[in-house]
């Protein structure tokens, strides 16, 4: 779990595990791991799910964490346009310094969609650029749960070619 | 016997969790494990425990391999604890004669407040900055809705306008006709309801204006007696008609010398005197005004009109200064009227800081309270006032001696309204001081002219080629203020007065916004009343009479008005002149040029005597902006057949 401080990162992670939601605000401090057995095409897989601090100005990303990641989620505040910026800073050195790696962008607080304040053009231009965006709501769960899976379909997928690949 | 010290009393006030690894690689608890950590004691996966150790044991072996004497820690991580709280915790490893250790250590949650309330700061801000953002988008569209009210307004009410003043205008000219007494009383009827009528609409407006918070009072030099006197004269003659007595009283100690605004303080007093008179029949209206009992700060003032009419029920006394409302809606088909009179003097009366009620008793009789807010001059000697200002009604001879003397500048692209202006201003040139007028074509030649010139007042066109009326009016300020020179009044002149216009207008610089088609008479008091230096005094116009088109089958006849006989037949030649020009306009499907000539026709035929070409003016150039073929067609056969039958009338 990618993304500035206060997107939504955790509470994504506790409705996508524990079908719970804290309208509290907590900051995470360093990195918080959990993890969810799924069943996808009838096979069993453990997630382990990485919901890292914020980003902020003075304490980026720990892309150490991320290096042996299979995958990652990108959330964005869709109430601060900002974060969409941090977001695609943070997919840009991911993909620089350790490699592409399988992402969604998540535009979260969809609950709140009256307030959004990302920019019309920026959906275009993130299709634009390959990526597949959905928009989540932590707080009425809409979308959480496809958002997961359908990351974990990626991620499968992504493995699966790279097994082809050393073939 | 000293006791055995043993690792676990070694390590126990540190609150570490300490283990070593095994030759199978698992990590065996050394001593006794902290309370926060929940783990057997027995040989445990560390790594599967808290897989973020995976990422660090990497590094550990730099110091269990022997390469590195110093410790290595890891990154801090968030572990739920047994109480559904949370712990922060981080590894440490070392090494010792070879056997590798790793201990953990809980951080105080302290360590991490300051970052939880940073952020907590940082995002109450944002959303206040989005709540700003929001409500500053809120307000712009209120904006537009407003904006969009007033141009709407302003629209009607010169569409309006134009065919009611000719309607009254009409009116008035039959009345002077030989008139059977049946007759007579019809043409009553229409001039009386005409009046009304105008008088509705531009209570609408001024109530427009003032809701969309484009009236600014004045603060100027204001004589309490003075107004009073003005507004008392204005009520009196209905007063009198219905027999009954108007007095004044002024309580003891009330300043005579006022800063405000006299032309809305004045305003309020005939909304309120004329409501009166509308209700009451017999005895009498008092207006009486003192100082604010209710407070002492000086300039704080409490007017109150008193009548003997038929009194307000109590239920409907907070009732009445809402928007048309009368206290009973069948007193509006009793006594007419539409209750903004008082709408209106309420908005004006908070805009003077002040507020207005009424006190009242069915069949008793109503009183009128309002408190406002002044500032007193210093100065309170008793002035005597101007001489000749005195009359409310003044005659052009007067006027124009007044007048006399005057250097002034206008400001006109259209050579029609100069020459018309020319001809208003004749008479102040045949005293025994002249006036003289330079001209000037647009803003820029004005602008070049002024610096060089020096004016008592500036007549300006708004719409002009070049640079406009209000940009032309922006450069003279500045150079006066650069100059300091006293402000020079300018008085503009548009074709379509309202709100904005006088708005962006008034903040450009200009004193007074004139409307054209303008009448002789009241360029005249403007010049006199500003361009004297005598200004604060408002001068009533009487209307001037109406120009006389004798509606005839076969000609039209056009009565000229005394000293436009030089201008007059000139001006109708050249509209003659434009008919082939628009024929040819229309047949090219030149729009463009149509609604040019159509809007300097609007703006000068009823001003040299023709407001049937003003209403053909503004025909023609609404179809020109709705390229309407069918009716430009229609009016300007209209308007051919009126310039080739019309035929001048001297009056010897």
């Amino acid at each position: 779990m990618l993304g500035s401080y206060g997107v939504g990162k955790t509470s994504l992670v506790e409705r996508f595990v524990r079908s719970m939601f804290s309208p509290k605000y907590q900051t995470t401090v360093g990195v918080k791991i959990d993890k969810k057995v799924v069943t996808i095409d009838g096979e069993e897989l453990i997630l382990m799910l990485w919901d890292m601090a914020g980003e902020e100005d003075n304490a980026p990303v720990k892309l150490k964490q991320v290096q042996d990641a299979s995958g990652y989620l990108l959330v964005v505040d869709g109430t601060r346009a900002k974060t969409l910026d941090v977001a695609k800073s943070i997919q840009q050195r991911v993909e620089t310094e350790i490699g592409a790696r399988p992402f969604l962008v998540l535009i979260n607080k969809a609950d709140l969609r009256e307030t959004w304040e990302i920019p019309e053009t920026a959906w275009a231009e993130l299709a634009d650029a390959g990526w597949s965006v959905l928009e989540t709501s932590a707080k009425s769960g809409e979308r959480v749960e496809e958002a997961f899976m359908t990351l974990t379909s990626h991620m499968l997928k992504a493995q699966a070619d790279d097994s082809e690949d050393d073939d | 016997m000293t006791p055995k010290t043993t690792i676990d009393d070694l390590f126990a006030p540190f609150d570490l969790a300490v283990f070593e690894q095994l030759a199978n690689g698992l990590f065996q608890p050394v001593g006794r494990l902290p309370v926060w950590l929940s783990l057997s004691d027995g040989p445990v996966d560390l790594a599967d425990r808290f897989p973020i150790l995976e990422i660090f044991f990497p590094e550990c072996d730099a110091v269990w391999e022997g390469g590195s004497a110093e410790p290595v820690q890891s990154d801090v991580w968030t572990e739920p604890d047994s109480r559904g709280g949370e712990l922060y915790l981080q590894a440490v490893a070392t090494a010792a004669g070879g056997r590798r250790f790793i201990a953990l250590r809980s951080l105080p949650q302290a360590l991490f407040t300051y970052q939880q309330l940073a952020h907590d700061f940082e995002l109450e801000k944002e959303k206040v900055e989005r709540l700003s953002r929001e409500l500053e988008v809120k307000r712009r569209e209120a904006e537009r809705a407003t904006q969009a009210k007033s141009d709407f307004l302003a629209t009607m009410s010169h569409e309006i306008r134009t065919p009611l003043n000719a309607i009254i205008g009409m009116a008035d000219v039959l009345s002077l006709t030989s008139l059977t007494r049946e007759q007579q009383k019809c043409v009553e009827i229409f001039q009386r309801n005409g009046v009304a009528l105008l008088n509705l609409i531009n209570d609408i407006l001024d109530l427009s204006k003032v809701e969309a918070g484009h009236v600014e009072l004045e603060s100027t030099d204001l004589d309490l007696r003075e107004v009073m006197a003005r507004a008392l004269e204005v009520v009196e003659v209905r007063a009198t008609a219905k027999g009954l007595s108007l007095s004044q009283t002024m309580g003891p100690g009330v300043p005579h010398y006022l800063i405000g605004d006299p032309s809305r303080l004045r305003q309020v007093i005939i909304n309120l005197l004329g409501n009166s008179i509308k209700f009451t029949d017999q005895g009498g209206l008092e207006v009486k005004v003192e100082l604010d009992p209710e407070n002492s700060e000086p300039g704080r003032l409490r007017f109150a009109i008193t009548d003997t009419g038929i009194g307000i029920p109590e239920d409907k006394l907070g009732l009445i200064f809402e928007s048309f409302s009368q206290a009973d809606s069948s007193t509006t088909r009793k006594y007419g009227g539409t209750g903004l009179g008082l709408t209106i003097s309420k908005q004006l009366v908070e805009l003077m800081d002040g507020r207005i009620w009424v006190e009242s008793e069915v069949g008793v009789g109503s009183t009128f309270f309002f408190t406002a807010r002044f500032q007193v001059q210093d100065d309170q000697t008793e002035r005597t006032a101007e001489p000749g200002l005195q009359n409310a009604q003044a005659s052009v001879a007067e006027l124009e001696a007044m007048a006399a003397g005057l250097r002034i500048l206008l400001v006109d692209d259209s050579e029609d309204n100069r020459v018309l202006i020319l001809s208003y201003l004749k008479g102040t040139q045949s005293g025994r001081t002249d006036s003289t007028i330079d001209i000037a074509e647009n803003g820029l030649i004005a602008v070049g002219m002024f610096q060089t010139g020096r004016y008592d007042a500036v007549l300006m066109d708004v719409e002009m080629p070049v640079m406009d009326g209000y940009q032309a009016t922006r450069e003279i300020r500045r150079i006066e203020k650069e100059t300091g020179a006293a402000p020079t009044p300018v008085l503009a002149l548009t074709a379509h007065a309202f709100a904005d216009m006088a708005v962006k207008g008034y903040e450009a610089g200009f004193t007074e916004l004139l409307t054209k088609p303008i009448r002789h008479v009241t360029l005249l008091a403007a010049l006199a009343k500003y361009g004297t230096g005598k200004g604060g005094a408002a001068i009533d116009v009487p209307p001037p009479p109406a120009p006389a088109p004798e509606p005839a089958q076969t000609s039209i006849r056009v009565r000229v008005e005394e000293g436009m006989e030089d201008v007059v037949p000139g001006y109708l030649e050249k509209r003659r002149a434009d008919v082939p020009v628009y024929r040819h306009a229309l047949d090219a499907g030149d729009f463009d040029a149509i609604k040019k000539l159509a809007h300097k026709m609007k703006g000068t035929g009823a001003g040299y005597g023709f407001p049937r070409l003003t209403e053909l003016g503004a025909e023609l150039e609404r179809a020109a902006m709705q390229s309407n073929a069918g009716v430009i067609r229609e009016n300007l056969e209209e308007f051919a057949n009126y310039v080739e039958k019309v035929e001048l009338e001297y009056i010897s």
